[in-house]
């Protein structure tokens, strides 16, 4: 029975309980060499090439915003929405399979909590003075910069015909 | 190097002398370790990841903070984006990701060839990375897109400043001599395009030498320089422009005459800052494989091949949000 436990708090994982931390010299054990490909209990070839797949076919997804049979072509929000979706599943799958932080023990969150909640607090931080900057501009600023309708005046001239063709 | 959290330790020679702090004598002293149940070395880079996080998190926040300000954003074909390539580098990252996840895979199962193979393998789909990563820069260095000037030729409308700007490059003294080289070409010497190009230039020269100017004439002088191309998905490149996909920038590079894109200057300062230390993480990713490859991978350079997997996972992390923001967006 014990040797089934010790067995199982290795199938889950490198690391499941306090005082059991296995160190570089644990992987050089006689029992570990032989028959334990897959090592440490997750992962595993087969699971590896699945979430690949799952992120190929995410890839492809998100790329068919771009291409003609998108039908929400006048809606860019729905396509950038689609896209953000798209690609917090890529990460999800990516730090949790990849990264193995699906079979890692509580630690985890300590790391990857604050840090991801400074990052989002980064960003908003930055919404006041960078992101509504161009709400009240001085009159000389609001002159020099571009606007839409500097697109607009470069396509009408591009279609315009107003340059003689030199004779051949 | 990895003892316990906490570890039962009996003090059996307490007595012996020389502990005059008056506690432990007697029975089990817990001995408290701190620190988080993992090996140094990922600990460490858990941390780094975790101050990466914020580090790319703050570029990417300044990048949608300063693109969903900013009154006008170049569309990816404006500054020449190409989403097929850009999709095909993150097809690349991602069969990296897989490869150093198998390379850890073997050198676990002590498969050090296989695990040396994968590593290999991984190597050189970073470096293709980085490889269609400078494709892709010297497409927009070609066309005067850099983040700044005197390199950057990017206006960012077509008004006054663009016109004399224009101006001021046209007068320069190499550029005149240039200018009168190719009037003086004989006709059957040039291309049909290089030809038709030539009659456009001069009548350029004319419109914004000319004191009449007006506001559309300005635009069409930057539509003759460098058009913004009006490129549908899966559409033609060139179609519904007027018959010229490329500028006389293209056709006579030794021009550089200024360009406008507008929204093009904030455009390349955050592209190449994001993708730029993107491209320096993945460099320092190539050079930890290159070191790795030295040793043999078995399961003792396990741990090893494991922080520097966790460190590629991250890059490719930023990439997977990178593309989309960068490229569909």
């Amino acid at each position: 029975m014990s040797d089934h436990d010790t067995h199982s708090a290795h199938a889950h994982g490198p690391i499941t309980r306090v005082g059991d931390i296995p160190s570089h010299d644990d992987h050089d054990d006689a029992g570990h060499g032989s028959g334990h490909d897959n090592h440490a209990g997750h992962g595993g070839i087969g699971k590896y090439l699945l979430v690949f797949v799952a992120l190929c076919g995410l890839t492809t997804m998100s790329f068919l915003t771009y291409s003609p049979y998108w039908p929400w072509r006048n809606e860019p929000h729905v396509g950038w929405a689609f896209m953000m979706a798209v690609s917090c599943t890529k990460a999800m799958l990516v730090v949790l399979f990849f990264m193995h932080v699906f079979w890692e023990a509580n630690w985890k969150y300590v790391l990857t909590i604050p840090a991801a909640m400074m990052a989002i607090f980064l960003a908003l931080m930055l919404v006041p003075d960078i992101g509504l900057r161009n709400r009240m501009v001085s009159q000389e600023r609001a002159l020099h910069m571009a606007r839409g309708s500097d697109v607009r005046l470069l396509e009408q001239a591009g279609e315009a015909k107003v340059l003689a063709e030199p004779a051949h | 190097m990895n003892a316990s959290a906490i570890s039962i330790q009996h003090d059996h020679d307490g007595h012996s002398g020389g502990h005059d702090d008056g506690h432990g004598h007697h029975g089990p002293v817990l001995q408290y370790q701190p620190g988080l149940p993992l090996t140094r070395g990922k600990l460490i880079m858990w941390l780094f990841l975790s101050t990466e996080i914020m580090f790319f998190a703050a570029l990417l926040g300044s990048y949608v903070v300063l693109r969903f300000g900013a009154p006008v954003w170049p569309k990816p074909h404006h500054v020449h984006l190409s989403e097929p390539i850009g999709a095909f580098n993150t097809f690349v990252l991602i069969c990296s990701s897989v490869t150093i996840v198998l390379a850890l895979e073997f050198a676990r199962a002590n498969k050090a060839g296989v695990a040396k193979f994968w590593m290999l393998l991984t190597l050189l789909l970073g470096t293709l990375f980085l490889g269609v990563k400078g494709y892709e820069y010297q497409a927009k260095f070609s066309h005067g897109i850099y983040p700044q000037a005197p390199r950057g030729l990017i206006y960012e409308k077509p008004d006054l400043y663009y016109g004399s700007a224009v101006r001021a490059r046209l007068g320069e003294p190499a550029i005149i001599d240039k200018l009168k080289e190719l009037d003086d070409t004989p006709a059957d010497q040039l291309s049909a395009e290089q030809v038709a190009a030539r009659g456009r230039l001069q009548q350029i020269r004319k419109m914004v030498a000319s004191p009449e100017q007006q506001a559309f004439d300005l635009a069409v002088v930057a539509d003759q320089v460098m058009p913004l191309p009006t490129e549908g998905p899966g559409g033609s490149h060139d179609g519904g422009h007027g018959g010229h996909a490329t500028g006389l920038n293209d056709i006579f590079p030794w021009l550089r005459l200024p360009a406008v894109i507008p929204g093009g200057n904030m455009w390349a300062s955050t592209y190449f800052l994001l993708t730029g230390f993107h491209a320096v993480h993945v460099l320092v990713g190539l050079i930890v494989f290159t070191i790795l490859l030295f040793y043999k991978l078995g399961p003792k350079q396990a741990g090893k091949i494991e922080n520097a997997g966790l460190y590629w996972h991250f890059v490719d992390l930023v990439w997977i949000f990178l593309f989309p923001l960068l490229y569909l967006f």
